[in-house]
This record gives structure tokens, C-alpha cells and sequence, in this order.
């Protein structure tokens, strides 16, 4: 790795282009006498241009192109039958040769394989699972922090926020490391008598990395609704015959409605890509979808790219699915039929 | 209105971080009676209503509820309903599912659910309405749809907190009157809070005052308006001129440097006291036949009268009158008798202990 240094008339670029930019900015708010939108926008629009709207052509582009450019849909094939790059790069002569030897391609390890789409499946199953059990963890830590009479609320709020301003990495490092076979937690373990577990490793490790990393985003949007909300829809709850049960199942639960749905896709999202923790936390044992694109991309092979992007591609437009599903969920239409 | 007493409120006191919201509040309600808590902001009078609605415990006394101590009960066992400030009306459902919300935890039949909304959308007039969103209704619309839905649960007691606060002038003076009718019609015993005296005075049975958590002066409308127990009174019901003044014998007071006969006695002699004379009593009149000579300051326009400010040597008078003396000129001022209010000079930090009727 070599360190890349900006050179001297680099920094008198990135002045200019600074300059330039606020020279425009004045210029234009002058000439309108006010502030307006678009301008404002411009910047974004470019930033949404170049870093997600170019990306994604591209990742279209490769997941339906060999890598000489022609047009192929080898690439979702192999991700339905992760052997068949493989048979095709052998070619139809050499397994009739194969065959001819009395090899089956299962013999050969060549038959149809889902590895691919199993790992998808345990990645949906884990990102499941994590967004469920953060919501059961999330919710009620929400609530209680939400509460007007608990005075530590804010102090709560803050002690969640302040771990995320470490990088997720150095977080998951430092689980693994409490989690380690001399960690503290399995010192405290055998201090009580339970004695040493073997904690990392293993799916649970993984879960547990990918439930501490992701709970404040389950955490946070469903506070902030609860926080927002009208108190005295609940005293007039309490004044219509609502027990303390009922106004939470009848009123607060309902109207927090849209928080637990942004909660649960700011969860869902990154669990289901997750690909760092997974090799952190289950020592290379445990494969997710994440780490699969991760692979294929890192792979020297030759087509790894384009069956990169079709895995890609197919992670995409499952989200995009999923998302779609619970933007459906209206809750202000919707909420109503819960009562 | 009925002689029952259905709410008996027994020294009830309430203190929030050190400061004493209501001291020693004794105050009773009356089956079917239209009661207004009347003061300025921070007079305790939201706090006795919460209180009744189950929202606040007090830290000491009794609240009494058809001849039982409801104080440590919730507000979901209390027969009584609120009408919230700001409306609360739930923003998860439409009218008919707010106005149902009671309805349905009373695991009532459908079909009398239906009913019983029906007529109370009818009697609000906004019949029809069934199925809107409560956030696409105007400001009194969602009004009507609150009392409605406190109505709906036929509570013993409405408890109304400064219901028509948000609502423009026109639209808060039409309510008004139906909300009065409404409880004539159903003879439900309203509580109403409230800081607009006009208001207190057109709809109440009795308008209770209240300052600095204490009662001021219960009474109707009229004998709060025509006699007020002091200053404070005269100053928030109504508008008020107001002069320290010596009692030199029974009916007869000195203020603004002259003697005014009046009908008042019992002050015994040279005592101080203040004196209250309301702006539409004073009566404009020739420069050499007035009690109180002086100068017409300023003249505005309201409507139905002018007001004008009257410099009068060493005091101030505000005077309306359907006729208009123009700016600067020389007028004498006279008041008869039985309109001049004397009362017992109040301490500005400590206002007596009215007793309760």
C-alpha cells in the first residue's frame, strides 16, 4: 500500500473550485434577490449522478455482458447453478470426454450446485432474524425512553448515539475480542462457575455482531415518533376508558406505525448486505450474501465481476421489493384497521 | 338546574416543584349545571379540571363524585369526559372510529355503535361525515367532532378545557350558543374552563373567578358582573375603572377629590378602600353640572359606543358612550349612586380566602 499524497497544486485546485463555487452561488442569489431551490440542489443531483445512478447502469451493464461486452444471461444462470461457469469453461468436449471416461459431472463435483442461492437464503433468514429481534430489543427501549416521566430518557438517547460515532468496524473488533476464547466475557463466565463457551465462531456470534451493530437504527426512528407524539392523545385515551394496555394497543402502537416501518428497513437493509461481520464474528466459516458479492469481486478469475454484479443485481431488486412491500403498509390509512 | 351537588371538591391543594398551584380550593358542582372556571393563565383553574378528569392527583383534599371519594381512581373508571384543548382527536382514525373509540372498548353491539354515532354526528351537525379524515376537517369542525366524541359515552360530567380557544371570533361566538343548548337539551353537568370572560358570561350558571390558586368569587354571571368582590374581579369581568378611595360614612365615599353619594354601607368610617365604576355607568355631562370635571384625551371608535379617556385632573377615566365629544374638549363626568361598587382594598400577593357561596 502506498500512501497517496495530494500534490501542492492540488490544494490550489480544490481553493479555486471552492471559490468558483461560492462566486456562483452569491452571483445567482443576487441576481434572483432570494434563495431558490434548484441551485441548491444541483450539487446533490450531480452527487446522486455519479455515485448511484452511473453505479447501478454499470452493475445492469455487467451482470448482462461476458466480459468481452456481449450481451449473455450466463451470468443469473450461474447464480441459479454456481457450477455452470465452470462446465462452460470447460466446454462441451472436454465433459463428453468426461462422460466417455464413465465420470458423472456429480463425480466430478461439476453437477448443479446452490450454493449460491442458499447463501442468499441465510443472508434473508439472518437480516430477518436481526431486524426481528432489534425490533422486540428496539421498541420497548424506545418506549420507556420516550416516556415523559422517566428523567434519565435523554441521558439514555445519548449513551445510544455516542457508539455510533465509533466506525462499525473497530465496534465489531472490539466484540470479537470480549467474545474471544480469553475474553472478558468468558473470564466472567468461568469466575461464576458456568465456565469457558466457545462464543465466536458460530451463526449466533453473527448475529449478535449484526444485532449490536444495527439496534440504534431500529432504536432512534421509532423514539423519535414516540418522542413527537401528542400526550394528550393518550390522556384522551385514558378518558374515553382506555387502561394503561389499551391506550399503548389502541393509540401509541398505531401511531408509531410509520417509525417501526423506517426502523425495520434501516435495519433490514444493511443486515441483509452485511458482509464484514459475518467474517469477523464467524471466523470465515460463515458465508452471507455480502461476503459472496465481496468475493466475486475480489476474485483474479475472469468473469467474477460480471457474476459479481448479477448477484448485485438480484440483492437490489429484492430490496427494492421489500421496500416496496412496506411502503404499502400506509399508516395513516392503514393504522386504522388495527383498532 | 337541580339541587344535587355531584362534584365536591374538599381543600384540594396542588404544588408543582415548590410553587402552590391551587391552596385549599373548595368549590362544589351542581347536577346539570353550567359551571365556568374562569382566570387568568396560571390561576390553577386547567389543573382543578384535570384534577376531576383523574389526569393530576392532588396532594391534599377530596374530590367527591356523587357522594363518593373518587380521588385515587383512574381516569378510565370516572364517569366524566373531557373535551381536550387542542382537541386530541386520534390522527390513526376517521370521525366515526374517534367518536366510536369509547364506544367500542364498551364492547357495545355494532349496530348501536353505529346508532349512537349517527345521532351524535347529527346533533353536532356534521352529519355525513362518517368516514373523513379528522386531520382534512377546519379547525371547528374537529371541535364538534371532540365534543362528540366525549358526548357520545353520556359521561355524568363534560369537563371542557378552553375548547373554543383555537377558533376565530365569529365561529368561537356561534359555538358558544350551541354548546349552551347542547347542555340544556342533554342536562349534562358541564365544566368549562376557560380565560374569556365574554365567554364565561353567556353561557355559565355559575362563573367560578380564580387567581393564583385561590377562588376569588363564585357566583352567577350577573352578580359577579354587578357586584364584584373586589378589584381583581371588577378588572377581569368586564372592563373597569378602579380608584383608591376613603369611606367617609355609610353611602357615602370620597375618591378623584370629590364625595360621591353611593348606596354601600358598613365599611365603617374613614376606611380605605377601592371603588369601581364601570366605563358604560359614567354619564357625560355639562362642564358646570358635573361631580368630576376634566379633559377628553383620546376618542376610539368600537362599534356600538366610542371609548374615550378622560383626564380629570389627578385620574383617568374611561368612559363609553354612544355619543361622541370631540378630542380636547371640557366635559363634566357624574355617576349615580347605586352604580358605584365599593369593595375591600385587596393585598396584590395574598388575596383573601372567599368562602365558597
Amino acid at each position: 500500500m502506498t500512501n497517496f499524497k495530494v500534490p501542492v497544486w492540488g490544494y490550489w485546485l480544490m481553493g479555486i473550485g471552492l471559490a468558483a463555487f461560492i462566486g456562483l452561488l452569491i452571483a445567482y442569489i443576487r441576481k434572483n434577490r432570494g434563495f431558490r431551490r434548484p441551485i441548491f440542489a444541483s450539487p446533490y443531483v450531480l452527487w446522486i449522478i455519479v455515485f448511484t445512478v452511473i453505479p447501478c447502469l454499470l452493475v445492469a451493464y455487467f451482470s448482462f455482458t461476458d466480459p468481452q461486452g456481449n450481451f449473455t444471461l450466463d451470468n443469473f444462470k450461474t447464480f441459479w447453478d454456481s457450477n455452470y461457469a465452470t462446465r462452460q469453461s470447460l466446454g462441451p468436449d472436454a465433459l463428453k470426454m468426461y462422460e466417455d471416461m464413465g465420470l458423472s459431472l456429480e463425480d466430478l463435483g461439476l453437477g448443479r450446485s446452490s450454493i449460491n442461492i442458499n447463501t442468499l437464503v441465510f443472508s434473508l433468514w439472518m437480516a430477518f432474524l436481526c431486524t426481528a429481534i432489534c425490533l422486540l430489543l428496539g421498541y420497548p427501549a424506545a418506549h420507556i425512553m420516550a416516556d415523559r416521566e422517566f428523567r434519565l430518557g435523554p441521558t439514555l438517547v445519548i449513551l445510544f448515539v455516542v457508539p455510533m460515532w465509533m466506525n462499525f468496524l473497530l465496534r465489531t473488533i472490539a466484540l470479537m475480542s470480549l467474545m474471544e476464547d480469553s475474553g472478558l466475557i468468558n473470564s466472567i463466565l468461568e469466575w461464576v462457575g458456568i465456565g469457558r463457551q466457545k462464543l465466536l465462531n458460530n451463526t449466533a456470534a453473527v448475529q449478535v455482531g449484526m444485532i449490536y451493530n444495527f439496534l440504534p437504527f431500529m432504536v432512534f426512528p421509532i423514539y423519535n415518533v414516540l418522542n413527537k407524539m401528542d400526550y394528550k392523545l393518550s390522556e384522551a385515551a385514558m378518558d374515553l376508558g382506555c387502561d394503561k394496555w389499551h391506550v399503548f394497543y389502541k393509540v401509541t402502537l398505531p401511531l408509531s406505525v410509520p417509525g417501526v416501518v423506517s426502523g425495520i428497513t434501516m435495519v433490514f437493509m444493511p443486515a441483509v448486505t452485511t458482509f464484514y461481520i459475518s467474517r469477523l464474528l464467524g471466523g470465515g466459516k460463515i458465508q452471507l450474501f455480502g461476503d459472496l458479492i465481496e468475493s466475486k469481486f475480489l476474485s483474479t478469475s475472469l468473469n467474477e465481476w460480471n457474476v459479481g454484479s448479477a448477484l448485485s443485481l438480484i440483492m437490489m431488486i429484492l430490496i427494492l421489493l421489500s421496500l416496496g412491500l412496506l411502503n404499502k403498509v400506509d399508516p395513516e390509512g392503514e393504522g386504522g384497521g388495527m383498532v | 338546574m337541580e339541587e344535587k351537588r355531584l362534584i365536591d371538591l374538599e381543600n384540594i391543594s396542588k404544588h408543582y416543584d415548590g410553587v402552590t398551584v391551587l391552596d385549599s380550593i373548595n368549590l362544589y358542582i351542581r347536577q346539570k349545571e353550567f359551571v365556568t372556571l374562569l382566570g387568568p393563565s396560571g390561576c390553577g383553574k386547567t389543573t382543578t379540571l384535570r384534577i376531576i378528569g383523574g389526569f393530576e392527583t392532588a396532594d391534599s383534599g377530596r374530590v367527591i363524585f356523587d357522594g363518593k371519594d373518587i380521588s385515587g381512581i383512574p381516569p378510565y373508571k370516572r364517569r366524566v369526559n373531557t373535551v381536550f384543548q387542542k382537541y386530541a382527536l386520534f390522527p390513526h382514525l376517521n370521525v366515526q372510529d374517534n367518536i366510536a373509540f369509547g364506544l367500542k372498548l364498551k364492547k357495545l353491539p355494532k349496530d348501536e355503535i353505529a346508532r349512537k354515532v349517527d345521532y351524535m354526528l347529527d346533533l353536532v351537525n356534521l352529519k355525513g361525515y362518517n368516514k373523513r379524515d379528522v386531520d382534512s376537517l377546519s379547525g371547528g369542525q374537529q371541535q364538534r367532532i371532540a365534543i362528540a366524541r366525549a358526548l357520545v359515552n353520556e359521561p355524568e360530567v363534560l369537563l371542557l378545557d378552553e375548547p373554543l380557544g383555537a377558533l376565530d371570533l365569529k365561529l368561537r361566538k356561534e359555538m358558544q350558543l350551541e354548546l349552551k343548548s347542547m347542555q340544556q337539551r342533554l342536562g349534562i353537568t358541564f365544566l368549562y374552563v376557560t380565560h374569556d370572560q365574554e365567554e364565561a358570561l353567556t353561557m355559565s350558571d355559575t362563573i367560578v373567578v380564580m387567581r393564583g390558586g385561590h377562588i376569588l368569587q363564585i357566583g352567577s354571571p350577573k352578580s359577579i358582573y354587578d357586584e364584584p368582590k373586589n378589584a381583581f374581579v371588577a378588572n377581569f369581568i368586564g372592563e373597569s375603572n378602579i380608584f383608591s378611595g376613603t369611606m367617609v360614612r355609610d353611602e357615602l365615599v370620597h375618591f378623584c377629590g370629590t364625595d360621591f353619594p353611593c348606596v354601600d354601607s358598613g365599611f365603617g368610617e374613614d376606611k380605605p378602600v377601592d371603588v369601581v365604576v364601570r366605563p358604560e355607568d359614567v354619564l357625560l355631562v355639562g362642564e358646570d353640572v358635573g361631580q368630576v370635571t376634566g379633559t377628553i384625551k383620546s376618542v376610539l371608535f368600537k362599534g356600538v359606543h366610542y371609548e374615550m379617556m378622560i383626564d380629570a385632573g389627578h385620574s383617568t377615566w374611561k368612559v363609553h358612550s354612544t355619543t361622541m365629544q370631540p378630542e380636547g374638549s371640557r366635559v363634566g363626568l357624574a355617576v349615580v349612586p347605586f352604580n358605584i361598587h365599593i369593595m375591600h382594598p385587596m393585598e396584590e400577593d395574598a388575596p383573601r380566602e372567599v368562602e365558597a357561596e
